[in-house]
């Protein structure tokens, strides 16, 4: 397994017990293990019946978690837009500029973008001092919109630097006759800005994109919706470069099954679990039982324990 | 020394001469008219939003906010008041110089 884990899944199907008991299981194997969980809906602190918050803190000898929110960050960035605003503009205009960032903090996708910043910063600065660090990622169709934010930041942002570049040379030759020199560009505030933001997502997409560093596991259950959800996200992953490594069958239900309701239900367990070994043939494919109980923390080590065998 | 002695005459021959018959005032206008075209169009990618066009990285031109606030009511005018295609890229021509 790589050092940057994400867990993925349709909603419901147990991504946050698998992501929970597999950095559970880390830490106990004794590698330093970051939890992150992006899910607005944070299940990581009911899982671990401990407050985690979105700072790091340490639940575990050596497991530590972090559940971010895109709510919080963003307020954060729009705050800190507005400090610099009143350092650089005049009062008036900062009057005026302010409707614009409270439309901002509005706007679909910011919430997202803020998210997906927080991300970045923790891949890019919690790198070294941990072993392992493991996403617990909220439902199929918000995770793919965040992953697929570098191809379209990286497009935009060039075209931006593009056009102000350009600008930036004709006002030169208009007035110096020249081109500006390449440190008349680097020196130019705006590009600065942007090109610091474009080397940022540079640089995650390359962790992103690459399978040596960043593993992806699907957690599914042997029912049709999850396994059609699967394809499909796997299909639109491989095409932004995120590779797929493993499936999770979760919810595997007992052998000794007597009742005739649970007979069929197993039956057709049984058949999807084929369907499952024959579509996803090229990925690694483990399953997991249902447990007595629901999850709680104490359960965790009992998952946490099947995955040592497992893996 | 000579040799920078001698540039300096040139540049100053260079400005004089500009100065005196200034034939660069055309295209110097059309470059300057052409730059600020580019910043307009670069203003309308981080702020479209403002124009009732959705950009779904306002988020990330926030932070770009401060530095091209000054200029962000004036191009508002501007985009608003552009009527006219026709017009705007007749007077690119400038007949009237």
């Amino acid at each position: 397994m790589n050092k940057i884990i994400f867990f993925g899944g349709k909603g419901g199907v147990g991504k946050t017990t698998c992501s929970s008991s597999y950095a559970l299981y880390e830490a106990k194997r004794g590698l330093k293990t970051l939890l992150v969980s992006t899910d607005p809906a944070h299940s990581t602190s009911d899982i671990f019946e401990k407050t985690i918050n979105d700072t790091v803190t340490s639940i575990y000898p050596n497991l530590d978690a972090i559940e971010i929110s895109g709510e919080k960050e963003s307020k954060k960035y729009m705050d800190s837009v507005r400090v610099s605003l009143k350092q650089i503009v005049s009062p008036i205009i900062v009057q005026e500029i302010n409707k614009q960032i409270d439309a901002a903090s509005i706007s679909p996708g910011t919430e997202e973008a803020a998210l997906f910043d927080k991300m970045i910063e923790i891949i890019i600065e919690k790198n070294d001092e941990y072993d392992k660090i493991i996403f617990d990622t909220a439902p199929t169709g918000h995770t793919l919109r965040l992953l697929s934010l570098p191809e379209l930041l990286g497009a935009w942002l060039d075209s931006l630097i593009q056009k102000r570049s350009k600008s930036v040379n004709l006002m030169s030759m208009a007035l110096k006759g020249q081109k500006a020199s390449e440190k008349e560009l680097e020196k130019d505030e705006v590009i600065k800005v942007l090109k610091r933001r474009y080397d940022k997502v540079l640089s995650a997409k390359k962790i992103m994109m690459d399978d040596r560093q960043l593993s992806f596991i699907f957690v599914i259950n042997a029912e049709k919706l999850p396994i059609d959800e699967t394809v499909k996200a796997i299909n639109i992953l491989e095409k932004y470069n995120i590779f797929v490594s493993g499936i999770i069958v979760n919810k595997i239900l007992p052998d000794n099954m007597k009742d005739e309701f649970w007979l069929s239900k197993k039956e057709q367990e049984q058949k999807y679990l084929k369907i499952i070994a024959k579509t996803f043939k090229e990925k690694r494919i483990f399953t997991l039982p249902l447990l007595k109980e629901d999850m709680k923390a104490d359960n965790l080590e009992i998952i946490a324990d099947k995955f040592a065998v497992k893996i | 020394m000579d040799k920078e002695k001698a540039k300096e005459f040139i540049d100053n021959l260079r400005l004089f001469f500009q100065g005196v018959t200034d034939f660069n005032r055309k295209s110097r206008a059309l470059l300057i008219k052409e730059a600020h075209d580019e910043m307009d169009d670069f203003i309308l990618l981080c702020f479209g939003d403002l124009l009732g066009i959705p950009i779904p990285t306002t988020y990330y031109s926030l932070e770009l906010l401060p530095l091209i606030a000054e200029d962000l009511d004036g191009w508002q005018n501007r985009m608003i008041s552009r009527l006219y295609i026709w017009q705007e890229k007749w007077s690119d021509y400038g007949f009237d110089a």
